[in-house]
């Protein structure tokens, strides 16, 4: 504990560590409610509120043979690429000066630094796959719906999704058939029966590696060489419509945060404004103050794409484009899995990554963003290390073929060695 | 976006910026809309939008009472008179 203690001061992976655990260790994002224990999605305006029951993910884990070790850090709401979106940056495991990549961001930190953990995370629009590529470990993001949500601190109801973090696919397998299922608190929550259906085939989209810079391509074209050799079939394809997937995304994301948080008016959850005499709009605005900048920003884009006069323009005609989008993506992916790298660059400095722009960052999404607007299962794993920091693939499948991925990324696995900077807890 | 327009916006997000952030959130806000413009290329006529990425059964709970257990510490996250939430005047 005292040396997870000294790590974590240094990296911020943990916003709160438990005294003490004597099973299997499972961390839990921030935005995700375990009882008893303080839950704020990294954001002031939750500072104080104290869950009084689980979330349904947390609850399956204590009934099995996992021990909660602690909440992990994250970009406020999920509002974030790089984990720098909240009071402690967090800072990434392989060299601190780099971004660990979020929104959970702390769940990857923990991951790569502790031997024996499995992370309970939460992705929206690319918030398990790109921290896990970060900070060198598997990510995997179920098909949306099969994990309840139940206790989740909404972003955006229909791309969240509650996923897992490790550092082996098996544990992210175990750790799966522990949380899924149907729940009577979630009604999105389905019982469909995941399957395992390989076609020994590999798509890469031609839109998917438009603008991915060179160094981070050729380690990609490596893997492709090798997985071909494990007899892979791989073929190009275009999809146009992925060229879109940004600007959809964006929109129903914010259109969904925006509704969300409204509900945070300064007397319900965490932060009280105490200023009871002021009317309801001025006490309100007051305490929406506490969000941060990119929380302001999302919620003035939601509110405006959603405005009567602009609805049809922006946010229906983004829901239609996901239309199309999941039914590209369907057809395709009942052929094969679609494979890209996750990020189009290397991972950035946390001091370069605050000199982008709203735009540039939420462009560095684009390919992570196509398999969670869709509801697609995929995982992302370290396939290289440049520099010393490591560098990822993702793979996605087709909806409720969630066992699939975790089979083609344990064939990886077998073949490939992970590296970590530390292994505490190493007996 | 004119002055008015974006002041009319914040005042419906009850958001109060000063401004130096109102003149910073504006700009970006201005950036990503134009970013927004390049689906205006994608026809879509005909399309059903899809509001869920999974077609969802809707699933009704049965209508049964349950004793809720925990009152106290649901209301243990606000501040309380009596028995009742306190909150802003109307």
């Amino acid at each position: 504990m005292q040396e997870l203690k000294k790590i974590n001061g240094e990296l911020n992976a943990f916003s709160n560590i438990s005294t003490s655990v004597d099973k299997f260790p499972f961390s839990v994002k921030d935005n995700i409610c375990v009882k008893n224990v303080e839950t704020t999605a990294s954001s002031k305006i939750l500072k104080g509120y104290i869950p009084p029951f689980n979330a349904t993910v947390v609850e399956r884990m204590l009934e099995k043979k996992f021990g909660f070790l602690g909440k992990t850090n994250m970009d406020e709401f999920g509002f974030g690429s790089f984990g720098t979106n909240n009071e402690n940056v967090a800072r990434n495991p392989f060299n601190n000066e780099y971004v660990a990549g979020g929104s959970s961001s702390g769940a990857a930190i923990a991951t790569s630094i502790l031997k024996y953990h499995v992370a309970i995370a939460e992705s929206t629009g690319g918030s398990i796959a790109t921290p896990a590529a970060f900070c060198g470990v598997t990510g995997f993001v179920p098909t949306y719906g099969t994990v309840s949500r139940y206790g989740l601190i909404d972003y955006a109801n229909s791309l969240d999704k509650i996923g897992i973090m490790a550092r082996s696919i098996d544990d992210v397998k175990i750790t799966y058939d522990t949380i899924k299922g149907p729940d009577r608190y979630d009604a999105t929550c389905t019982d469909n029966k995941i399957g395992n259906h390989d076609n020994k085939k590999i798509f890469i989209i031609d839109q998917m590696l438009d603008g991915v810079e060179e160094n981070v391509r050729s380690h990609f074209d490596n893997f492709i060489s090798k997985m071909e050799n494990e007899g892979y079939a791989i073929e190009e394809k275009s999809v146009d419509v992925l060229d879109k997937a940004i600007a959809s995304y964006y929109i129903v994301a914010m259109a969904e945060a925006s509704t969300n948080l409204a509900k945070y008016t300064g007397f319900k959850y965490g932060f009280k404004n105490e200023q009871y005499g002021h009317g309801y709009n001025r006490f309100f605005t007051e305490a929406r103050n506490e969000f941060g900048k990119e929380a302001k920003r999302r919620i003035v884009l939601g509110t405006l794409v959603r405005s009567a006069s602009v609805k049809d323009k922006y946010y229906i005609k983004a829901l239609k484009i996901r239309r199309i989008m999941l039914n590209e993506l369907n057809k395709l992916l009942s052929g094969g899995f679609i494979a890209s790298p996750v990020m189009p660059m290397l991972t950035p400095r946390i001091d370069d990554s605050e000199k982008l722009n709203p735009v540039e960052v939420y462009k560095m999404d684009k390919l992570t963003i196509p398999p969670n607007l869709c509801g697609l299962p995929h995982v992302s794993f370290p396939i290289a290390y440049r520099d010393s920091m490591p560098i990822g693939v993702q793979v996605m499948t087709s909806q409720f073929n969630d066992y699939a991925i975790m089979d083609f990324a344990k064939i990886w696995e077998e073949k490939f060695e992970y590296k970590y900077r530390y292994n505490i807890g190493e007996l | 976006m004119e002055e008015k327009d974006f002041d009319r916006l914040l005042e419906i997000c009850r958001l109060k910026l000063d401004e130096k952030e109102k003149e910073s959130v504006k700009k970006d806000i201005e950036d990503v809309i134009k970013y927004f413009e390049i689906l205006g290329t994608v026809d879509t006529d005909g399309i059903e939008p899809a509001y869920h990425p999974i077609e969802t059964m809707a699933r009704i709970r049965e209508d049964l009472e349950i004793k809720c257990e925990n009152q106290k510490e649901l209301l243990d996250n606000t501040k309380t008179f009596r028995f009742y939430v306190v909150g802003p005047k109307v």
